[in-house]
């Protein structure tokens, strides 16, 4: 990439309040790695407290959220668990006057659009005195129920929506040159 | 009972669990690629241990600053085996909840527990 260029991305993205981008490999020592960095940066904006506390937490939500949806090539054995390159996804984290925005891309196999759907709709219509009950639900939940996919039972996505402070938002797109295996998942948070 | 003590690292807590002297505690921050694996033993090490307790008391010290859903979900089930042992054994367990002043998410998760496990003696302690 061009020099010129390269300042150019930078400098947009300074001056648009990007805080943290990342896009590439996810396991679990490159999301401790982020989280250590975003931090580290919170911390420089003087963002102590409590929406320090949840912006991260939103961040590793979402992050690990993406690695478990994430679909490993079936032909792809990973030498360890921490070595899976075909896990793959984008992550942003910005600020717009006061407040945080974080925003996480992922693919997923086209056959997990719909209980995706079906989890999110349902929370993008509550108040957020019904996110809370609902949580509540949720955390007394036997462990997992009959949903042996997703790995906090639910709890995740209801945790995301009682720290945004405006509703959560998501968007399921065609993932380019895979359209009929693969679906670009958007999710985004504000704190 | 051999005490049970697992150092912490960036995403697993630091787990001293004192069973000869009946005090537990955890501190740091929690969120492993794997809860479920992670926590598991822990769980099934502190039901050993309070299968062996005639009714003493214990003490549990939460100290955690963080933790992922996964990790929520896996110490509600925790807090849910002491709630049994100390209604068997009323007035037995202690919790004592550090949380940080602004830190409302770990104080109403504290909440949370104090409600749904009323047999546990929950004490928040503000950390300064």
């Amino acid at each position: 990439m061009l020099i010129d260029v390269f300042t150019l991305f930078r400098e947009e993205a300074d001056s648009n309040g990007i805080v943290f981008y990342y896009s590439g490999v996810l396991s679990q020592n490159v999301i401790k790695a982020m989280g250590d960095s975003l931090k580290q940066k919170l911390q420089k904006q003087d963002e102590k407290g409590a929406k320090s506390r949840k912006v991260f937490s939103t961040f590793i939500e979402m992050i690990q959220n993406a690695m478990h949806y994430s679909p490993s090539s079936p032909d792809y054995v990973p030498s360890s668990p921490d070595n899976d390159i075909s896990k793959e996804g984008s992550i942003i984290v910005g600020k717009d006057n006061d407040k945080y925005f974080i925003i996480c891309a992922n693919f997923i196999e086209k056959r997990f659009e719909q209980r995706i759907r079906e989890k999110l709709d349902p929370i993008l219509s509550m108040t957020a005195e019904e996110i809370k009950l609902a949580y509540r639900q949720q955390l007394k939940n036997d462990q997992h129920g009959d949903d042996s996919i997703s790995k906090g039972a639910g709890l995740g996505f209801l945790t995301l929506a009682r720290d945004s402070v405006e509703p959560i938002e998501y968007a399921l797109r065609s993932a380019v040159g895979s359209e009929d295996e693969l679906t670009c998942f958007y999710l985004k948070a504000t704190i | 009972m051999t005490d049970l003590y697992m150092a912490g690292s960036a995403d697993t807590p630091e787990i001293d669990f004192k069973f000869s002297s009946n005090t537990l505690e955890m501190s740091g921050e929690a969120y492993p690629e794997n809860g479920v694996e992670f926590f598991l033993p822990v769980l099934k090490q502190l039901q050993a241990y309070l299968k062996t307790l005639a009714g003493d008391s214990v003490e549990f010290n939460f100290k955690l600053t963080y933790f992922n859903s996964v990790s929520t979900k896996i110490l509600y089930s925790l807090f849910e085996l002491l709630n049994e042992y100390a209604k068997a054994n009323p007035d037995s367990v202690k919790l004592n909840w550090f949380h940080d002043e602004d830190d409302d998410t770990i104080l109403s998760f504290g909440l949370d527990i104090q409600e749904d496990f009323p047999w546990i003696d929950f004490n928040a302690i503000v950390v300064a």
